[in-house]
């Protein structure tokens, strides 16, 4: 993995004193340690039984892929599994982790579907996953297709209780399975941003018209411009098996892995003279705002 | 009808999905869960393939592993004009496994680089980024010289062949590596072209060219 | 700094192909236009930061990748954007661009060169023959060294190699000359800095070989340059590592998210000669002008200008130019027979040489290109800037119809034109007024979702366009019409109050003067061109009140939904109205 160069540590209290992703709980070995890097530092977590959890600052006594012995952990980090997921803190997380009521349904599938490096910054991640325009240039064919290009208005807002960002009423046309650009209808989507790092997307589920299907990306850091992404679902689908849907969202991450990769600066700017919005970017310059308002200065260019 | 043990994110069944879609030959893709679900290390698909590998391809029954042995397969059953696996004439053949050998080299560097990034594999990521340098190296001067004497491929020949299918994949998709093309505009100009042959079709992380002028 | 740097081969850009470049650590993108012209853009797309050069050469725009935002060939200005596709885009998104030159087979750039590329006398005079260019992984101070003592074989005999002389030219080229018995021959260097620690050797043979020698010799030092470069890299190796070179990425001029550029006045702000002038078709002149000083904006389709006129008049004119399609401006122009001098100076006074002040072009009248299906018609002169959105939607392949209303077939202008839009073109002549409803009616039947149909021509075919299309089913927004002149009779006899919003100004609009008129003489800045209500570009937003519309470019809908007011000509039901400036 890359060195742990010292610009790459994180000390901005802003985003160390949330809760990140370490690994999806699936992933996790009884008795075994593993690592990972989070925020330029090097964190080690393993399990005791099935569904207990620890995680602790990497200790070069205890390296990856020995033998698990809790005793020698002398500071452990605080830790949640949640909605699939470890999560940890490497400062001081005094905000609970965000809710997704749908997780918790009796009828839903939550999914893991992969989690793949890619040289970007987070929130450069999370701003890209936040935009629909992209639909007919990258996903060609499958949410989106020329001619359909517009993107019509939409709101914005923060809520007040939570200081959680969203986006509603959006709309975009989306093809058939056949992906011709005669055949296809206007999908609605809903957006959150509950965290920094952290994004899920509502749209309207094919079984229920009354209810969302959730997908959420939850971004661990581990250095500023690059991060290893996780793709979460909470879905009413029935038919398709665990295998179709997670290479169906692999497959979308995928075809926005290069655009991300060629996006510079890899640091997203948070200046509104950096780069050019137009209207349809509305929820873009609110996440920008949004980070400023927050204090975050990893993996953005604060304002000047 | 052909059915293919297939992995949306693997270059090596794209490969495979590039010559059939090239040749029009209608196939069914049956997704193995290769990440993360590591399907393919799994009994049931040992049965299938003892070395744990995609693709596999069963053609009414005719079953055959290795990307490389596939191409070679599917061009020479179901091309009509014999040029992609060119059995005709010796030279070309002998250029196309030397340039498929070559691209088992890009693989092994390129590809590897780009599954360390892409899905945490152990490999020498360094070792992986100069191997892949050196390898393109080659590649750019190759293909310039052809530019020269108004050819197209990686072979001699004027019609493209499965070699130029095998080591299409690794390259334009080395940057997910971190091997940059910047330095190899002849191997930029070579994609291009391949991009460009009729009914060419992408894999997640690759774009389709413009049409020509 | 200021020198100009080789930068690429000139067969590096052929094309439909995006060259990716690098120089003092400056990513470029280089692209080949199809009438040949060399782009050289800072490589990042103004929107949101993404590399040009992985997107699409499409002849004469450049498409972006991530959200397909256009940009035009030579002035590398925005000229749509996908996600919005009825609005034109501001003129301020606009790539940084970089001059280019090409000499001796390749193609020379800089930050901000001055004078010109360098002039080597020994290569101007014989066939010279550009080597394969080597890319390598050391500093060009480093590789220059190198090269002075680069040695090759005459005949490519690698077990030959002659003594060689070098001699520096400047601070980045040399030449190399190798003596073999009587014979010589010479390479010119240029080494192009493309980082601190990256360079591309680009050699030159001053002397082709025979053609049964030409690849010989092209592998020969290909192979002796790449030896040389393996040592040089060893080299590089050993030195202590040096940080890699970060240009400065220039602040956008101005954010364009809901901006209108403030400007007073018809302004006429470019200067153009006119470079021809011919008769085009029956009582129609073409225009071309060409800039004087800085190269003109890239029009939108459907864009107008205004055109200062020797006699003092004002007039508009369409430009018939697509996007990145040449560097001048295109015009017809017909005699009007009830001309006020106008179109009458024009055809009679104005002749090829003259010097002309004209505006920016104005995109009142912009064209979506996300219809599955569009529907171009013109009548008479109308056809001028249905003409650049005919070569527009050619040149993305996208399914249109061009119908050319005109008296006689010697009344089609531009005929090279349209024989170039082939068979997307259907000429209907002689027609009498009933005859052209028929006609109309036949064209404009089987609206699907998606479609869009632009008219322009006079006005009661206008309204007959209009019409017809609203009764065979199309919708008000599907319907884009131009219209040329105001013909309704302007009744500026009511006087009303205005309140301005933004600059907590109420003013009183007499009779007989127009909103425009008392705003101005107030010192609000507004942008206009026709001032009769035809070409939109007075525009202002209403919030509160009741307008009475006078003009003729607004449609049904926008007029009932009295958001948005003429200035020039449109006045007030209600006693006030309140604007948004």
């Amino acid at each position: 993995m890359r060195s742990q160069a010292d610009r790459d540590v994180c000390t901005n209290g802003a985003i160390l004193d949330l809760w990140h992703p370490v690994v999806p709980a699936s992933e996790i070995e009884v008795g075994i340690v593993r690592q990972v890097v989070l925020l330029g530092q090097a964190v080690s977590y393993s399990s005791t039984a099935p569904g207990v959890y620890l995680a602790w600052r990497t200790d070069p006594a205890i390296p990856a892929g020995t033998v698990f012995m809790p005793s020698a952990v002398t500071e452990n980090l605080p830790v949640l599994h949640r909605y699939g997921y470890l999560w940890t803190s490497l400062g001081d997380p005094s905000q609970s982790l965000f809710e997704i009521p749908e997780y918790d349904e009796p009828d839903r599938r939550n999914i893991h579907a992969a989690t793949i490096g890619v040289y970007c910054s987070a929130p450069r991640a999370v701003e890209n996953f936040l935009d629909l325009g992209h639909f007919p240039y990258v996903h060609t064919g499958v949410l989106g297709i020329e001619p359909h290009t517009e993107v019509v208005e939409y709101d914005v807002h923060v809520d007040p209780k939570n200081n959680e960002l969203w986006a509603t009423n959006c709309h975009f046309f989306q093809p058939m399975a056949a992906a011709t650009s005669t055949t296809g209808k206007m999908v609605g989507y809903d957006f959150r941003v509950p965290h920094p790092y952290c994004s899920l997307l509502y749209k309207t589920s094919p079984l229920d018209s009354s209810r969302m299907d959730a997908i959420g990306l939850f971004v661990r850091s581990v250095a500023p411009d690059y991060i290893e992404a996780s793709m979460f679902l909470s879905l009413l689908d029935d038919s398709s098996s665990d295998s179709f849907i997670r290479q169906f969202q692999q497959l979308i991450f995928a075809q926005d892995k290069p655009i991300l990769e060629n996006q510079n600066p890899k640091l997203l700017p948070l200046d509104p003279r950096a780069e050019t919005p137009v209207r349809s970017d509305k929820l873009a310059i609110a996440y920008r705002r949004w980070l400023s308002d927050l204090g975050v200065t990893y993996g953005v260019i604060p304002k000047t | 009808m052909i059915k293919l043990f297939d992995y949306i994110l693997s270059v090596n069944c794209y490969k495979q999905r590039l010559i059939m879609s090239i040749l029009d030959v209608p196939f069914e893709s049956v997704p193995v869960d290769f990440y993360p679900g590591r399907e393919h290390k799994s009994e049931e698909f040992k049965k299938i393939n003892p070395l744990g590998h995609i693709p596999v391809i069963d053609d009414d029954g005719f079953m055959l592993r290795d990307a490389h042995a596939i191409l070679i397969y599917l061009a020479s059953k179901y091309d009509p004009t014999g040029l992609w696996y060119p059995i005709g004439s010796p030279e070309f053949l002998g250029e196309t496994a030397q340039w498929m050998l070559f691209a088992e080299g890009t693989t092994n560097t390129a590809s590897a680089a780009r599954l360390h990034v892409n899905l945490g594999y152990d490999f020498d990521i360094e070792s992986c980024r100069s191997g892949a340098h050196q390898l393109f190296r080659v590649l750019e001067e190759h293909l310039w010289f052809r530019e020269q004497e108004d050819l197209d491929w990686v072979c001699s020949s004027e019609h493209p062949t499965v070699a130029d299918i095998a080591i299409f994949p690794d390259v334009i998709l080395s940057e997910e590596g971190g091997i940059s093309r910047l330095d190899y505009p002849a191997i930029r100009r070579w994609t291009d072209r391949v991009k460009r042959i009729p009914r060419f079709t992408v894999m997640p992380g690759i774009f389709p060219a413009g049409d020509a002028r | 700094m200021n020198l100009w740097h080789p930068i690429a081969s000139a067969e590096d850009l052929p094309y439909r192909h995006i060259f990716q470049g690098q120089l003092l650590g400056r990513e470029l993108a280089v692209w080949r236009a199809d009438d040949d012209f060399v782009n050289i853009w800072e490589n990042r797309c103004l929107h949101r930061g993404v590399r040009l050069s992985i997107g699409r050469n499409e002849g004469f725009e450049l498409k972006c990748q991530y959200h397909g935002w256009r940009y035009a060939n030579r002035s590398a200005s925005c000229t749509y954007i996908p996600a919005h596709p009825a609005d034109a885009p501001v003129r301020t998104i606009c790539n940084r661009t970089f001059s280019v030159c090409e000499r001796y087979g390749l193609i020379w750039s800089g930050e901000d060169p001055t004078g010109d590329p360098p002039e080597v006398p020994l290569l101007e005079k014989a066939r010279t023959l550009p080597l394969r260019s080597i890319a390598v992984n050391a500093p060009l101070n480093l590789v220059l060294e190198h090269l002075a003592n680069y040695r090759f074989s005459l005949a490519g005999d690698p077990g030959n190699l002659a003594v060689t002389s070098a001699n520096y030219l400047d601070q980045r080229s040399l030449s190399v000359t190798a003596t073999f018995d009587s014979k010589q021959s010479t390479v010119l260097f240029f080494v192009q800095p493309v980082d601190s620690n990256r360079s591309v050797i680009r050699g030159v043979l001053s002397s082709s070989p025979t053609d049964s020698e030409r690849i010989l010799t092209l592998r020969h030092h290909s192979t002796e340059l790449s030896r040389l470069r393996e040592k040089v890299e060893l080299e590089a190796l050993k030195a202590p590592q040096i940080q890699p070179m970060t240009p400065t990425i220039e602040q956008v001029p101005v954010t364009s998210y809901e901006i209108k550029t403030p400007s007073s006045g018809r302004n006429a702000s470019l200067r153009v000669q006119v470079l021809r002038k011919w008769v085009t078709a029956e009582g129609i002149v073409g225009l071309e002008l060409e800039s004087i000083g800085k190269p003109l904006p890239t029009p939108q389709p459907g864009a107008h200008i205004d055109v200062h006129l020797p006699n003092g008049l004002v007039r508009q004119y369409s430009l018939t130019n697509a996007p990145g399609q040449g560097s001048r401006y295109r015009l017809g122009v017909k005699l009007e027979s009830d001309s006020r001098g106008g179109s009458s100076c024009l055809h009679e006074t104005v002749k090829e040489g003259d010097v002309l002040a004209i505006s920016e072009p104005r995109n009142n009248f912009s064209l979506r290109r996300d219809a599955v299906k569009t529907i171009l018609v013109a009548g008479g002169i109308g056809v001028t800037p249905l003409l650049s959105m005919a070569h527009t939607l050619r040149n993305n392949k996208l399914d249109y119809e061009l119908h050319y209303f005109a008296q006689t077939d010697g009344h089609l202008a531009f005929p090279e034109i349209l024989q170039e839009l082939g068979d997307a073109v259907a000429p209907h002549l002689g027609l009498s007024p009933e005859a052209t409803s028929k006609e109309l009616a036949a064209l404009l039947v089987g609206y699907k979702p998606a479609m869009h149909v632009y008219v322009c021509g006079p006005g009661p075919m206008l309204e007959a366009a209009r019409r017809i299309a609203s009764e065979v089913g199309w919708p008000d927004a599907a319907v884009h019409f131009e219209y040329f002149k105001n013909t309704i009779e302007i009744d500026s006899s009511s006087s009303f109050e205005v309140s301005l919003a933004r600059s907590a100004l109420t003013l009183e609009i007499p009779s007989g003067k127009t909103i425009l008129e008392i705003l101005r003489a107030n010192g609000i800045t507004l942008m206009s061109s026709c001032e009769q209500g035809a070409c939109g570009t007075c525009e202002v937003t209403v919030i509160e009140g009741d307008p009475e519309h006078q003009d003729v470019y607004l449609n049904d809908s926008e007029k009932a939904a009295g958001q948005r007011i003429m200035t020039c000509v449109s006045r007030a039901k209600s006693p006030r109205l309140v604007l948004d400036i």
